[in-house]
């Protein structure tokens, strides 16, 4: 799996998409910067660490994964690579496996770029109260919510496989990034399952009256149906040309 | 149903593909027997590319089976399609990434990444100057020979070949050509190779078959298909009138016996053998026979006249 894994990352050589992922994973850290340096938004790390959080696992990351996880299926798709790989052979569960993985490393590094500009430009802006363990806490704590943001993307696979070009997910991600904008601090927000990871991972669900158990169940049962669907629908269906 | 033990690479019995209500492959029987270059022929929209597909378990069959190497492929895919390469269509690469970067995705998938067979074999497609030059700035033929590469540098026992000369110029046809021969000859390779290219499947195949609405007409050796095409003498005449009379006399019968065509020529189908008499007969009455000619009808014809009578 190991080698699959590589083989995705040698495909993204020269492309545009993985340095534009790094740059929008940079995006929240960035405008927060500009908030603190321009309006005052926050004077410690504490609030920055969690103003970033926020703002990159309940609204921006919805609409970067959504995009990359399009591109990750469409190109197999738009460059007609699909009947090459599945024909050399490579089994189509084993395929959907590999791009799930992928995205979950992407995930990870997309994470640890965002913690790190952070913390570069919390420093840059002079903010207080840096300690080793709130770095530590607040990276665990955007690794957790985009963990479990991964888990929910999974109706997106199928949407990826289903509608190739990237456009339609970048609207639906789009979409989505309002509806959870609008959402946030509803009361059924802890039922949706592209906010509750967020939610939980900040521990803002302790202000909810819904249980935290029936978030996560949100979260297992997104991804299973997401799952199911995708893997039926990849197996069974013709390979296009 | 049990598995198949015989030669032959390739055998479906009764492959169909239905869309809706339109079937696009009606019950085929290939064979392919090992080491035969097999061409599969018909016009586009024959079947040819679906019925690769299916072959090659990219397309799921409504109905029939398909053995390859004798085998249920179902039930031994990563045995058996490992021992194929192909091409579909026009091939697939990432195009970000150079001819070399290409293979090197592909081998190291399959498990045989080898930095010299990649060199080795981008040079038997003449490639060797391209190998850093990224896909998406190659030319359709350049593509085309990195499909063929890809398809051949795992040492296939069995290539599976969709239209693999488009977009090739001639001396690039005449390359692919030269090598899919050596191949069969030299490493006892079979090829599946199809074309809507009628002379490029006369020249390369052992073994033709005529696709047509989804169907599989015939499968044809080459030597089977020589005694087959219609042979028939054309005479040139000053005046056909009389020419035809005097074959008429003869109780052969026009449009069955012969047909009279353009520019003055009569088209003899029967009694070949008596064309010298009737050459003499016609001189005789004073008839200038300009031309004489013993003819054999071409793959095209055949396939024509194979389609009509379908």
């Amino acid at each position: 799996m190991l080698t699959f894994i590589q083989m995705e990352f040698l495909k993204l050589k020269r492309s545009n998409i993985f340095l534009l992922s790094i740059i929008g994973s940079i995006l929240p850290p960035l405008l927060m910067f500009i908030a603190v340096i321009g309006f005052n938004e926050a004077n410690s790390f504490d609030t920055l660490f969690a103003n970033v959080n926020m703002y990159m696992s309940a609204v921006f990351a919805v609409l970067l994964f959504a995009i990359i996880l399009s591109y990750l299926f469409g190109r197999e798709y738009n460059e007609h690579t699909l009947k090459t790989i599945l024909t050399i052979p490579i089994s189509r569960e084993k395929f959907l496996l590999t791009k799930y993985l992928m995205f979950l490393v992407w995930i990870l590094i997309l994470t640890v770029v965002t913690s790190i500009s952070t913390l570069i430009f919390g420093f840059i802006a002079g903010l207080e109260g840096f300690t080793l363990k709130l770095f530590i806490d607040s990276f665990v704590e955007l690794l957790y919510a985009n963990v479990l943001l991964f888990l929910t993307f999974s109706p997106f696979v199928f949407l990826s496989l289903f509608i190739t070009n990237m456009v339609p997910a970048m609207i639906g991600g789009a979409t989505l990034t309002l509806v959870n904008l609008m959402i946030y601090g509803q009361n059924w927000a802890p039922l949706v399952p592209w906010v509750c990871p967020y939610l939980i991972a900040s521990g803002e669900i302790a202000e909810y009256s819904t249980s935290i158990s029936i978030s996560y169940a949100v979260i297992i049962v997104t991804f299973l149906i997401g799952l199911a669907i995708s893997y039926i629908y990849f197996t069974k269906k013709d390979v296009s040309l | 149903m049990g598995e198949k033990m015989n030669d032959y690479v390739i055998e479906t019995r009764n492959l169909s593909k239905k869309y809706s209500k339109n079937t696009v492959v009606n019950s085929i029987n290939m064979h392919v027997e090992k080491g035969k270059i097999y061409g599969l022929l018909g016009k586009n929209g024959a079947g040819k590319t679906t019925t690769m597909c299916m072959l090659l378990n990219m397309v799921s069959p409504s109905d029939g089976e398909i053995f390859l190497f004798g085998k249920n492929p179902k039930k031994y895919p990563t045995e058996i399609y490992s021992k194929i390469g192909s091409i579909i269509e026009t091939p697939g690469f990432y195009e970000n990434l150079t001819a070399y970067e290409n293979l090197k995705v592909i081998s190291k998938l399959r498990g045989n990444y080898n930095p010299q067979d990649i060199n080795l074999i981008l040079e038997m497609v003449n490639l060797e100057n391209a190998k850093s030059k990224k896909f998406k700035d190659f030319s359709l033929g350049m593509k085309q020979r990195l499909g063929i590469a890809a398809a051949i540098m795992h040492t296939p026992e069995l290539l599976i070949l969709d239209e693999p000369i488009n977009g090739l110029d001639p001396i690039g046809i005449k390359e692919i050509r030269t090598l899919l021969k050596r191949l069969t000859h030299e490493f006892g390779i079979t090829i599946l190779i199809s074309s809507h290219i009628l002379s490029e499947i006369e020249n390369i195949a052992d073994v033709i078959g005529f696709m047509d609405e989804g169907i599989l007409i015939e499968e044809i050796s080459k030597e089977d298909l020589l005694k087959r095409l219609n042979k028939f003498v054309e005479f040139e005449v000053s005046n056909i009138d009389l020419a035809c009379e005097i074959l008429k006399k003869l109780e052969l019968k026009e449009n069955y016996d012969f047909t009279i065509e353009n520019n003055g020529i009569i088209r003899l189908y029967s009694k070949l053998e008596l064309r010298d008499q009737f050459n003499a007969l016609f001189v005789n009455s004073g008839i200038n026979v300009k031309k004489v000619n013993l003819c054999e009808e071409n793959l095209e014809n055949f396939f024509l006249r194979m389609i009509q009578n379908n």
